[in-house]
């Protein structure tokens, strides 16, 4: 009766969403915000990577903003996980293989190694401050998951992240004393294509992959360490 | 390129529903990491490389670690 | 060099046809595990150091994601196989030997 019911609803939800949906002409250009970004995006921002360009210079603001939306989460998870009782047994896990130990030792650096590429190379290539903090997480995940007992430690999770969110500030009030907005692009553009070049971009993607990296391992880190496993 | 794309939309919708309707919620957790990864190679023949770099180390890596680790702490299977 | 590189692709893909087929004709988790991951391991290898010569400023990120395929792909087939063998997942009623408990019983 339920599942009738779930469906019915589901099915109205959905007529609705369609009648609404099925009135916006779909694949023709709404804005001609897109042609200008396509058009003017390297030669105003330096960054070849549009969707870089985009996400932090266009709309920079609103980056900071989702940065803090993980950031409200990490800390939302670390108040509930802290609510909870612990007690203060620590029960013997079994070790991984030693071939797992040792592979996963390998692989930690070769991860961190393509992590930090993924941000450096932000305003180059596809990638950028999130997707790289992602995979420099994963390595962690790794390390966590293959070699137990190894841990971060927490003051410098916290400190990474507090740089990050501080440069990620710091960089939007300079631009704001020096050319009057939030985030004002204040570094010379350079060369579109080099390694060094778009300004303060590259500074951004990097205050934002710190960032986004240290809070997803800290959240981690708070998942494995602090909780107890349920007695089946 | 569009079979390929209709493929793997297919396998994508298949391991949706088998996530929905698995009872073991570790096996569940694996299939929506496959959802996750097939809508990676998706976003990435449709010309987003970015979000299929996101999608792939959130949606596959992170999100399984994490949902794997709260499957662990609590119950395992679903009455 | 650009046939050269051509002719690594081509050794790859041959490898990972037969990993295929290993993996649909061996009759159980560990003939599978094993069918899969020697395929595979020198299937992508080939396959990435061919992508690689065929276009020489890609060979250093070719090489490393390579080396990252040869060890990340045996490890975690080690673990599935360990997993598995601590569910008790039956061997294939032909196989001849199994030497797990007596191996594990050395390591401690």
């Amino acid at each position: 009766m339920r599942k009738l019911i779930s469906i019915i609803l589901l099915g109205i939800v959905a007529t609705g969403l369609f009648m609404s949906i099925s009135q916006i002409p779909f694949g023709e250009p709404g804005e001609r915000m897109g042609d200008h970004f396509i058009r003017e995006g390297v030669k105003e921002t330096g960054a070849t990577n549009i969707v870089t360009a985009v996400v932090v210079s266009y709309r920079g603001f609103d980056t900071l903003g989702e940065v803090t939306v993980l950031f409200t989460a990490a800390m939302g998870l670390g108040a509930v996980i802290g609510l909870v009782r612990r007690k203060k047994t620590h029960p013997v896990i079994e070790p991984a293989s030693l071939i797992v130990y040792t592979g996963c030792r390998f692989l930690f650096p070769v991860i961190l190694l393509v992590g930090t590429y993924i941000v450096i190379h932000g305003h180059l290539t596809p990638g950028g401050g999130f997707q790289g903090g992602a995979v420099v997480a994963s390595a962690f995940l790794l390390m966590y998951l293959g070699c137990r007992g190894k841990r971060i430690r927490e003051n410098l999770s916290r400190g990474l992240e507090s740089l990050g969110g501080l440069l990620f500030i710091l960089l939007g009030v300079t631009g704001l004393l020096i050319g009057g907005d939030f985030l004002f692009n204040f570094l010379p553009l350079g060369e579109a294509g080099t390694l060094i070049s778009a300004g303060i971009i590259p500074l951004i993607y990097l205050a934002v992959g710190l960032k986004v990296g240290s809070e997803l391992a800290g959240i981690i880190d708070h998942l494995i360490e602090n909780t107890d496993e349920l007695s089946e | 390129m569009e079979i390929i794309a209709g493929i793997l939309v297919l396998l994508m919708i298949a391991s949706a529903i088998a996530a929905a309707l698995f009872k073991d919620l570790m096996n569940a957790v694996i299939a929506s990491c496959i959802v996750s990864l097939i809508a990676a190679v998706l976003f990435y023949l449709l010309q987003a490389p970015d979000v299929a770099m996101a999608e792939a180390a959130i949606g596959a890596a992170l999100v399984t670690g994490i949902f794997v680790i709260a499957v662990k702490r609590t119950k395992r299977f679903e009455e | 060099m650009e046939i050269f590189g051509m002719i690594l692709i081509g050794i790859g893909a041959a490898f990972l046809l037969i990993g295929s087929i290993g993996i649909y004709r061996m009759p159980d988790v560990y003939n599978r595990i094993q069918a899969g991951t020697k395929c595979t391991t020198l299937g992508s290898f080939l396959t990435i150091i061919g992508v690689g010569v065929v276009q020489p400023e890609w060979f250093w990120k070719t090489l490393i994601i390579a080396i990252f395929v040869l060890v990340s792909n045996p490890v975690s087939s080690h673990a599935l196989g360990r997993a598995s063998r601590k569910k008790r997942i039956s061997l294939y009623e032909k196989s001849v030997v199994d030497k797990t408990d007596e191996f594990t019983g050395q390591q401690k």
